[in-house]
């Protein structure tokens, strides 16, 4: 107890040396504690945006690997060479999903689709073909034009808010479906009735149009809901047609869309989202889907071209800020051992005269340690305080200063390029995203910063009493007292 | 009653190729005041160190209460069992005369309660006033510091106390004052007092006489 109530006084009794120490001590504090502010929160965010885009992975044919292998099918032919990535059988998305790399797995699936028995909206403004004319020698064949688009498992809008059911309930099991209510008010649709819809689906036999064979497929759904629908009719700057107009979505399951798919035949556009337990394991994820077949002319990733977008500047903030403090603390450390080695010749005599007195060389060091202790304890509550305050103005002046750089780094030429995707296959990863980068973080003190920042000073404290301890254990003090008198 | 008792005790500085103690027998007894004498550099400190723990003889043997200090805890024997002033005093002079005195019964663990009251007590004894007291060492005077010295070397009752030429720098009043306090703590407490000095002085309040020269130790009286 005495050892502690003697380091208060011995503060006291040599302020000016404790007030240089101190204000080293505190520069240190401070600058840690931005640093571990900034660390700590950009690295939640960090974490959370690659939860959130690194964890979704996409499944996107590579342009360049198709183009090279229609290419080598079509050596020798002279017809038009036809590029199209291959197709991924609905059974094989599924095994796909079987994977212990996986936390969940979205399998959606459209087609589009004509109807005997309803009308579609706007259907004065014509429909939409899903293939090109065919000709084969004089025979021409007329593609069909679609009014309606029949959705498996797409519900989005409902969690977003922008449909609701109005009556009715979602569809559950196969060949259930629910419908736009203006679509229903349009048509007199109820629940319970039933709507027949007919399809194509194309198998496509060779390199060029000639060689398409197409099967006409049919759906008989039974209406178990009527939904408001507050989406925008048509996209904006998009073809206005009825098959493009939105009301006449008709949404059910994805097994009843795919139901009459057959392998190798085009037709139903199936998407599948992986996410995986960690973005980590987004290679080995890869590794498993090629082993179970997955084309090689597919690639398997996440949506980087957002996530680094995004998250760049944060990253690049987080990383100027490790690097600042730990040049604090490395030239901190060097000045206070410096410093401390300079204080401990100064009070080489006091140290004589205790240790004369009979205080046991590691009761002094303990007096010197919690010195020490006392001095960066007060500077911490002073740092955490002023740290704090200024951790906010720092973090955004330093993030302006790095989306600026990520700006101009991205509108050098080379830069910013990726691999094309084709929206048919998968959910399109975008190569060059229009995601905007994080321009705000709000700055937190939470209590693993703190904790962090209390070990470091600790440390600090420690390696400071550490220099002039293991100075005091060289000294014997009939030696000190001897060169003193 | 013998309370220290060096056998043979010889002492060589590191890398010296002579001893400055040689063969030193002497015995001390509780309730006597001993000067030893000499000249400089006849190994008079050094021997003081000796005896006072704060270094070890490279031969013989010095002990205590028939322990051997070679084998002893020597900080708690310089904390519990001798009070030493030494010749330049070695006051921690940034702290004040009081807190001089109270760390000091701290490190030898003194059970004394109210430790601060007693610390006044004692520098009451040896004629330090409450508001010299309460002064840092630094601010007193070479009398009081030297009264502050003996008042520490007190604190924490000790059996022996060593005095390193503790009149060196005293008018004749306070020498006498400060001899008076170190003969009655002796004669009236029952301390083994051993004074280190050049002063004929100082030598009249001895109850034996020692001189040392050449590193030899012997009794003059």
């Amino acid at each position: 107890m005495y050892i502690i109530q003697n380091a208060f006084y011995n503060i006291l009794r040599n302020k000016g040396r404790n007030i240089l120490l101190g204000t080293i001590i505190f520069i240190i504090i401070i600058s840690t504690v931005v640093a571990l502010m900034i660390n700590n929160t950009t690295g939640s965010i960090i974490d959370d945006y690659r939860s959130r885009f690194a964890s979704e992975v996409f499944i996107t044919p590579n342009m360049e690997r198709m183009r090279e292998r229609a290419m080598a099918e079509a050596a020798g032919s002279t017809g038009r060479v036809r590029i199209s990535p291959p197709v991924i059988p609905p059974e094989q998305y599924i095994e796909f999903g079987n994977s212990e790399y996986l936390y969940d797995a979205v399998f959606k699936a459209s087609t589009a689709v004509n109807s005997g028995n309803i009308t579609a909206i706007d259907a004065e403004l014509g429909g939409q073909a899903m293939r090109g004319t065919i000709f084969s020698g004089n025979e021409v064949s007329m593609p069909t034009s679609f009014y309606f688009s029949l959705h498996g498992n797409k519900f989005e809008d409902f969690r977003e808010g922008l449909r609701d059911l109005a009556e009715g309930r979602m569809p559950e099991n196969l060949n259930e479906c629910i419908v736009s209510s203006d679509l229903a008010e349009l048509n007199g649709i109820s629940i319970g009735d039933k709507l027949s819809f007919t399809s194509e689906i194309f198998l496509r036999g060779g390199s060029s149009f000639a060689d398409t064979q197409t099967l006409e497929t049919h759906y008989e759904l039974e209406v178990v809901g009527i939904y408001y629908d507050a989406t925008d009719e048509y996209m904006q700057g998009g073809r206005h047609n009825a098959f493009t107009n939105r009301r006449n979505e008709i949404l059910t399951t994805y097994e009843t869309v795919v139901a009459p798919f057959l392998p190798g035949y085009s037709g139903i556009t199936i998407s599948a989202t992986y996410y995986v337990k960690d973005p980590d394991l987004v290679p080995l994820f890869a590794k498993e889907l090629y082993e179970k077949g997955l084309d090689s002319i597919f690639d398997v990733g996440t949506d980087e071209a957002s996530y680094n977008r995004i998250v760049g500047p944060v990253e690049g903030l987080r990383s100027v800020s490790i690097t600042f403090m730990i040049i604090v603390l490395i030239f901190g450390a060097l000045i206070i051992a410096l410093l401390s080695s300079m204080a401990i010749r100064e009070r080489k005599y006091e140290i004589g005269v205790l240790r004369a007195m009979g205080m046991k060389k590691h009761k002094v060091a303990l007096g010197l340690w919690l010195e020490m202790l006392i001095i960066t304890s007060l500077c911490l509550a002073l740092g955490l305080g002023v740290g704090t305050l200024a951790a906010q103005p720092v973090t955004n002046y330093l993030l302006a200063q790095q989306i600026q750089a990520a700006e101009a780094a991205s509108q050098m030429p080379g830069l910013g390029g990726g691999a094309m995707t084709i929206g048919s296959i998968a959910s399109t990863g975008t190569a060059v995203s229009n995601a905007k980068p994080l321009s705000e973080i709000n700055i937190m003190l939470d209590l693993k910063t703190i904790l962090q920042i209390v070990a470091i000073t600790l440390l600090l404290a420690t390696f400071a009493a550490f220099v002039a301890i293991s100075r005091i254990t060289k000294y014997e003090p009939i030696k000190i007292l001897a060169e003193r008198n | 009653m013998s309370i220290l008792i060096l056998k043979d005790v010889t002492y060589k500085y590191e890398g010296a190729a002579k001893d400055v103690l040689r063969g030193i027998d002497a015995t001390f007894e509780a309730g006597r005041v001993y000067t030893i004498v000499g000249k400089s550099g006849a190994g008079k400190s050094t021997l003081l160190s000796l005896i006072a723990g704060l270094d070890v003889s490279t031969g013989g043997e010095i002990l205590y209460r028939g322990t051997n200090l070679r084998t002893m805890d020597r900080d708690n024997y310089r904390a519990k069992n001798i009070g030493v002033i030494f010749q330049g005093l070695n006051l921690l002079t940034n702290a004040t005369a009081v807190e001089n005195i109270v760390l000091s019964m701290h490190i030898s663990g003194s059970k004394e309660k109210d430790k601060k009251a007693y610390a006044y007590t004692l520098l009451a004894k040896v004629g330090i006033n409450k508001e010299s007291a309460d002064r840092k060492v630094l601010k007193l005077s070479g009398g009081e510091q030297q009264r502050v010295a003996i008042a520490r070397a007190l604190s924490h009752n000790p059996d022996i106390i060593i005095a390193d030429e503790p009149t060196g720098n005293l008018d004749k009043e306070t020498e006498a004052d400060v001899l008076g306090i170190l003969t009655s703590l002796a004669h009236d407490e029952g301390k083994c007092v051993i004074i280190v000095t050049h002063s004929k002085r100082v030598t009249s309040f001895a109850d034996e006489i020692w001189g040392i020269n050449d590193g030899k130790l012997f009794r003059i009286k």
